[in-house]
Parts: structure tokens; sequence; C-alpha cells
């Protein structure tokens, strides 16, 4: 198990993610946040519905928190926050499962992006969430994106990070 | 036909799109090659060395092949029968489904749609398949604004270009010429100087139109069946904004890209970036089952709708190409790109040249074909068979076969002429394929030629030289005047062969033969006799064969007739030698790759093409395998320090021994022996055979042979001199044409460095 977190970690460097490797505890989460926040006006929290209940309470209350959100404050937020489906090892990538509020938008209008990831929802490779035995075969019936490092493009000569999608993404790896 | 006198800056895209005319093409490789050629060249060749190392991680990474082509065939197989069931599945779920037989079809619907939702604005993820139904034209002529929200498409949609590139459709403009091109048309003041500022210029304008846009259309990598879900690549996150946050989205998907099932996505999820940018997965691959139940995005003053989906699938053709034994392989396509990567000529000219109005590359030519006409394909003419792509294809396509089939096809195009009936009869060729071109007819039929040649040296040489004389040639069959000719040989290799060696081996550890391609036996005789004597002094008994074509170059212009009865008169010759128990050594590496590769398509016994592909044998493949299997030092065999051309080496491979799996050994041999060796990396020299005899292509070909001729010169600063080897003889000719040197093949150097 620990053998397939470095390998996620490691691959999702490379993918241009930033990895923070923390304990599951609420004090740890809201902390890091709070750091990683430093700065930003307004966040926005989606949903985390993979993560133990009682582990995300005390983020509604962080500086800068939106609570109930317009569709004209997401387009200005700072700040993307929501939980993952899963992690793949070999690529480093980050599964979203969309649908419950917020998950969407927060993945993907804010210029920084942070992902709550639990660390025993790491698998080995993208086909195994194709499995029907991996996470009650969540992964064949959802509405998925896996997400491998910020959104880049090559199309303006070099390699610029940060097109339409997240300028920056960090994954908050929960041991 | 002679190219146009019109500057190549004068030369728009656009205007050279549609190639059904060959001056276009001619033209746009001028084009090609004066303006976009070396940004082109960087940024194919940098995808190019991602994918060999991204594939090179995957650990199943043929297995993973073998299963998404299996899908593809069962999908494509099956296909009437998962239309319906994807339209049962998208109309249960409340989608809206369309199959459009035609183009026009699709654009009427896809109006319809914006014109009942009022929609003033479109925004569009890219979508290779809205450009062959030329969709943009049809929503701004019903006056909706199309804004292209893939930064690529973005930049052709302000130039008014056709993409030159599946994956990277703006792969041709250089940063300068982004700069340049903005500047012009925004007359902006910014400093718009570094990618950074370019991206963040687009990406501010495309921002509102996301936000505000009535109508998404994305395309889509793959669509299951059983869900109806979406498989959608991208790295920018334009086709995430398309598809989630305006309230209607409509997918325009090409009917082949249909498979069975969701869970069959898997094995493309884990192939398609690694073959396409490189990467183990770009930065979103999103699964979408539309319509998505989030609520519907709106700003202040913007209706909040309840969110409608759309698939539209086309047509267009397609089922048609299913038909066709030949132009379905290409509906296996995924559009991944190796393809274009992996082709020396498309790194040096990219799809504006090797390619058409919509589909480039070598499966453009079948595309292009497919959904529009045969001639518009001609631009595949530039695939020359190398077969570089091969191994790269993720859903292992033939590439080659299907531009030799084009090429047949519009070699019948033109009626018999009296040249090519004339050479027809001559060269004792098949009728069938006696109204093809006289040019093809000379390249395909060139053993004929190279015999006569051989009978009377001294005139022939010496005629091939005279100026009236390569006038003539050039006039008739288009063989390029600035080309050196191989010189015919005093005496075959036939000939010399019985001559030099009169006595068989005494109890021989194997026995073989030696095919006399033609390249050899009426060209560099001394690679056979070479080989002849590095086998002889490992004790294998080796009998030379008769010299017939094998049919490698009448395939390679298009002469599938006359290609299959060389094929199989040269296989039945070989197979006589193996039931025998004889193992068949090659020389020329286009010969071996017949009998290795192309000859499946054209040998009617399977398991005769099986017996040769398992027995036929490069000549270092075979020496290297004898030294292995009797258990020898190849130190013990080769002396280094009888080298004659001392111990550092160049070594260029031949793209077709790479392809086939050849090339390995000789390296791996030389560096045994204790050589210096460096090996060039480039995919082909751009000889490939006749190619660059050609005089339409002789430009282009030098233009190739450039990135081979670098390397020997980087390695020759970083390293010190080096002999040149190479196993190829267009190679030899195009490496002696380019650096003005002797090369060598790898078989001659270890012939002389034999101990006694």
């Amino acid at each position: 198990m620990s053998e397939l977190i470095d390998t996620f970690e490691l691959n999702a460097m490379q993918a241009a993610a930033e990895v923070r490797r923390i304990p599951a505890t609420p004090d740890a989460i809201r902390s890091k946040i709070e750091h990683e926040c430093k700065g930003a006006a307004s966040l926005v929290l989606g949903a985390c519905e993979f993560l133990p209940t009682g582990l995300m309470e005390s983020l509604g209350n962080l500086p800068g928190m939106l609570s109930a959100p317009t569709d004209e404050q997401l387009t200005t937020a700072d700040v993307g926050i929501c939980g993952a489906f899963a992690g793949v090892a070999s690529t480093g990538s980050v599964c979203v499962a969309m649908g419950p509020p917020l998950v969407t938008m927060a993945s993907l209008l804010m210029p920084h992006h942070i992902l709550l990831l639990p660390a025993d929802r790491i698998v080995a490779r993208p086909r195994d969430l194709f499995d029907a035995n991996c996470f009650n075969g969540e992964g064949l019936e959802r509405n998925l994106v896996f997400i491998t490092g910020p959104s880049a493009t090559a199309d303006m000569g070099p390699l610029v990070r940060g097109v339409h999608g997240p300028h920056r993404l960090t994954i908050l790896l929960l041991e | 036909m002679m190219p146009s006198a019109q500057p190549s800056k004068d030369i728009s895209p656009r205007s050279v799109a549609n190639k059904s005319d060959k001056t276009k093409l001619l033209d746009a490789i001028r084009m090609a090659l004066e303006i976009q050629s070396p940004t082109i060249r960087r940024n194919t060749q940098g995808f190019n060395r991602s994918r060999y190392r991204a594939t090179s991680l995957l650990p199943d990474y043929e297995s993973l092949k073998d299963e998404t082509r299996r899908i593809k065939e069962d999908s494509i197989g099956r296909l009437p029968e998962l239309v319906e069931r994807l339209r049962a599945t998208l109309e249960a779920r409340g989608a809206h489904f369309l199959l459009a037989p035609t183009a026009e079809d699709a654009c009427r619907y896809i109006r319809t749609v914006c014109v009942r939702h009022g929609a003033r604005l479109v925004v569009k993820g890219k979508s290779i398949t809205t450009e062959e139904i030329r969709l943009n034209h049809v929503l701004e002529a019903a006056g909706v604004e199309v804004a292209e929200s893939d930064l690529a498409e973005f930049i052709l949609q302000v130039a008014d270009e056709q993409p030159s590139h599946f994956l990277a459709p703006a792969i041709h403009y250089s940063r300068e010429r982004i700069t340049a091109l903005f500047k012009r048309k925004f007359h902006t003041e910014l400093r718009l100087e570094s990618g950074e500022e370019l991206t963040r210029f687009a990406r501010e304008i495309l921002r509102q139109k996301f936000l505000r846009a009535d109508v998404g259309i994305t395309g889509a990598n793959l669509i299951a069946a059983d869900a109806g879900t979406l498989m959608l690549v991208e790295s920018e996150g334009n086709i995430r904004m398309s598809s989630v946050v305006p309230p209607v989205h409509i997918a325009v998907v090409g009917i082949e890209k249909i498979i069975p099932t969701r869970k069959e996505m898997a094995p493309f999820l884990e192939l398609l970036a690694a073959s396409a940018t490189g990467q183990m997965l770009s930065s979103y691959t999103s699964f979408l089952s539309p319509p998505i139940d989030d609520v519907s995005f709106a700003l202040p003053g913007m209706p909040r709708k309840n969110r409608e989906f759309h698939l539209v699938l086309i047509d267009n053709g397609r089922l048609r190409m299913r038909d066709d034994p030949v132009l379905r392989e290409a509906l296996y396509c995924v559009r991944c790109s190796a393809c274009l990567n992996s082709c020396a000529n498309f790194q040096t000219v990219g799809g504006h040249a090797f390619g058409g109005e919509t589909y480039s590359g070598g499966i453009g030519g079948s595309w292009e074909a497919g959904t529009g006409k045969l001639e518009n394909a001609r631009f595949s003419e530039l695939c020359t068979g190398c077969s570089r792509c091969v191994n790269q294809c993720p859903v292992r396509i033939d590439i080659p076969w299907l531009n030799e089939n084009l090429r047949n096809r519009l070699n019948r195009e033109a009626g018999v002429s009296i040249l090519g009936g004339t050479l027809t009869t001559l060269t004792s060729a098949p009728e069938a394929d006696e109204q093809s071109p006289a040019s093809k007819l000379f390249f395909g039929n060139y053993h004929w030629f190279a015999e006569w040649g051989s009978r009377f040296p001294q005139i022939t040489n010496r005629l091939g030289n005279a100026k009236m004389s390569r006038w003539l040639l050039e006039r008739l069959f288009g063989l390029d005047r600035r080309r050196a000719l191989p010189a015919f040989p005093q005496t075959t290799l036939v000939a010399t062969a019985a001559q030099e060696f009169p006595h068989p081996i005494a109890r021989p550890v194997a026995r073989a033969v030696l095919f006399a391609d033609i390249f050899t036996n009426c060209g560099i005789v001394s690679r056979g006799l070479s080989a002849l004597r590095v086998l002889r002094a490992l004790h294998v008994d080796v009998a030379v064969t008769d010299s017939i074509p094998e049919g490698r170059a009448a395939l390679s212009q298009g002469l599938i007739a006359t290609a299959t009865e060389y094929a199989q008169r040269a296989a039945s010759l070989l197979d006589h030698s193996i039931e025998r128990g004889r193992d068949v050594i090659i020389v020329e590496p286009s010969s071996l790759a017949m009998f290795r590769r192309d000859a499946r398509h054209l040998l009617e016994d399977r398991q005769q093409f099986e017996r040769l592909r398992a027995r036929t044998f490069e000549t270092v493949e075979y020496v290297v395998r004898l030294v292995h299997d009797l258990g020898k030092d190849p130190n013990s065999v080769f002396d280094i320090e009888r080298s004659p051309v001392g111990k550092r080496l160049f070594y260029h491979s031949h793209c077709q021994q790479k392809t086939i799996g050849a090339a390995g050994p000789t390296e791996e041999l030389l560096r045994q022996i204790g050589f210096d060796l460096e090996c060039s990396s480039v995919e082909c020299c751009g000889m490939a055979g006749s190619f660059g005899y050609k005089k339409d292509f002789y430009e282009l070909s030098m233009a190739v042979g450039e990135d081979l001729f670098e390397q020997v010169r980087e390695a020759e600063r970083t390293g010190g001199s080096c002999a040149l080897i190479a196993s190829g003889t267009s190679c030899t000719e195009q490496l002696h044409a380019g650096l003005h040197r002797e090369v060598l093949h790898p078989i001659e150097l270890l012939a002389a460095i034999l101990r006694d």
C-alpha cells in the first residue's frame, strides 16, 4: 500500500501537481487548506462524498469560504476545493466523480484546485476503476474526470500550464 | 505536370487544401518547406520522442494494442446493432439522437437546434469531425457566432486555415508567427511575446465565451453503446467547459467511435495519451453520460435552463468505408496521431502538404477518400511505405498497405498510355496494372531495367550518366536528374558467386540460401559476396538463388497485381528451399520486409507466409543467431584490429528493417566486437526506395535526409570522425548524396575483419 502511495506521489508531481501528505484529521486538513489558501479572497467548497463525515465540518467557516455561492461568484472565486473519487498511481491522476453539489465547478472554474484524496482510495492503474469489483463498480456508473496535473497547452509554442482549467493543482493526500 | 511559378509565400494553406490536382500538392510541399518546416519538425519530433518514452513505460503495451484492436474490429463488425443500442440507451435517458447520413444532414440538424434555442453564441471544443462536415460555415450563415476554444483551433479560426495535425491542429505555427498573427488580427498593443502572454490573451477572450455560450459543441474520442458514455480527452479544459457549462451540449461523433461497452474504454484510456502526446494521461480525460444532472449554470440575466444533450452521429461515407475491405481498416483509427509523428515526411512538411481539407498524414488519405472523393487522397503519395508508423499505431492499422491500395486505385484513373502499355509488354508485368502512370511502371519494374543494364554495364553506366539520357529519364519516368544513378556491376552476384565459391562447405553447421535481391545482384554485389564469405567462415552451406523480383518495388508504386505475382513467384522459390531445410538470408532490408511483413496481404497461402516469416533473416541478424547458437564469442570470429575503417562507426539502419525488428542485432554485434558505435535515430533517411529519385519529391527527400546528415555531423563534432555504415541500398545512396562519403554495408565490414 505504501508503495502505491509513493508511486502516486511521484507521478502526480511529475505531472506538475503539488502533493501534500497529511494525517486524515480535521485539524490537519483545516490548517493545511488555510495555509495553501493564504492570500486567496474567496474559496468554494464542493462535496467530499468519499471522506469520512466529520473530517469536513470545520472547513465551512474557513476565512473567505463562500457558503452558498452564486454562479457569478463561482466565476471570480480563487480556490475550488473538493473530494476525490480515487487516485491512480501509475499516472499520478486524481479521478473526480461529478454530480454532487459544486464538484464540477470547483474542479474546473477556479485558478487553484485543491483535491482531498484518502490514501486508501489509490488504485494501481487507470483501468482498475473500470472493474466492477472496485469501489462497488461506481467507476462504471458515475460521470468521471481523470485529472492529471493542471490544465496545460503547447499550442502557443512552449508548454504553458494554466489554460481554461485550473492553473495549479494541489492534492492533499490523507493518510 | 509542372508546379506553378507562384512564389510560395503567396500560397495560402486553404488554397492548397484540396489536392485532387497534383500541382496543389507540389505547391503545398514548397510552401511547407519554406515556411512551416522548422516548427513542424520540432513539434512532431518532440511528440515522437515522448511517445517512445511513454509507451516503453507501459508494461503491457503490446497486449493493450491487441485488446484495442479486438474491440475496434468487434465494434465495426457489429456497428448497425451498436447504433441501435446506443440510440435506445440515450433516448431512455432523455437525450436526443440523430444518425446523420451526410454532412449536410448533420449541419442542418445542429443549426435547427441552435435556432430553436435562440442561440447567439456556440463554443466548440476541438473536433476534427466538425471540420469534416464544415459546421462552422453553416452556423455562421445562420447568424450564430462560433467560438473555437481549443487554443490551436482558436489560432486557425483567426488565421482561416485548415488543421495540419489531428492532435495539435496548429502544429505548424511557431510562437513568433502566432504573435504576429494576433497583433495583426486583434490590433492589440499588448506585449504578446511569450507562450504565457499569448495563452492569457486567448484565455481571457474565451472565458467570457464559455460563460455566455448558449450551446457547447464537442466531439468524442469514443462513445459506449451500453451506457451512452462519451470519452473526452484533452489538456486545456476547453472540452470540459464546452460540455458542462452551457445548458445545451451537442456531441458530434463519427459513427466509427461507438464501442459496445463503457468497460471496454479502459484499454483506450491507458493507450491513447501515451500514443498521442506521450503523456501517461493528458490533463483531463472525462467520462460523461449526458445529460449530466448538475444544475445548469447561469450568469445574471441569462435564463436557467434544463440541461439538454444531443448526439449527432455522423455517417458521411463511413458505412461505405465499412463495406470496403481496405478502407474499413481506417475506421479503427482513434486519431492519436502516432502515425503522423513517426513519419519522416510528415515531420518535415506537416499536414498542409501531407494532408487534405480535413485529414492528414499516413492515415489521412483513406479518410479523405472515404468521406469525400478518391482524388482528394492524392497527397497520400507522400507515404513512402517506410512502415515506421506500423508499430506505433495503437489499433495496429497497416497504414502503408492502405496507401498502396489508394495508389493502386489512383493509378487506374489515367487510362493506358502508349508508354505504359509498352513498358508492361517489355517487362512482362501483369496487364492488370498497365494503365498505371509510366513512372510507376518504371520504378515498380526496376528489376527489368537493372537486369538489362547489368548485361552491358560499360554501355549502360555511361549512358546512365549522359545528359541526354538523364533528360529523357526525367521526362519519361520522372527520375530526377540531380540524383546519381546506382552503377550496374561488371558481373552480377549470381555469376560471381559461382566462380568465387565453386566448392561446397564440408560438414556444415547450417544450410541456407542467399536470396539474390535485385539491389545486391545488379547493384552492390560486394554486399552479397561479403555475406557469402562470412557465412562460409561460420561453416554455413549457402547457395545463391536465381535473381527474381520479390514485388516490394511494385507494391510501393501501388502496382498490386504486379506485386502479387512477383511475391508469389519469389515465395515459391524460397519456400522450396525452406522445405529442403534451408534458411533464407536476404541482404536488402526492403526485400526482407516483403517476406516478413508485406506478403501477408499478397500470398494466398497463410501458412506459406508464416513459414517465410519465420525462416527469412537479415544477413547480420542471421550471423548473430548463428554465433549465439554455436556458443561462440563474436571476438573469436571477428577481429576489430583488422578494421579498414577504424573503430568508430556511425550506423544507419533501414526503416523497414527497424519495423520488422531486424536492426538491433547489427548494433549489438558491432558493439560486442568493440566498435565505438553511434546510431541514427531518424525514422527514415528520406530516400525510401524510389521516393527520393522522383523529380516531384527530390527537395522533400533531401530535406528529410538533412536530419540524418546532421546526426552524422553532430556525432563527429562530439566524438570524432566515424565511418558510415548503412544496411539499405537507398539509404546508402542518400548518405552518399548528402555527405559525399563512402558508405559500407555492415556485412562488408564484418567480412573485412574475419579472423583467418
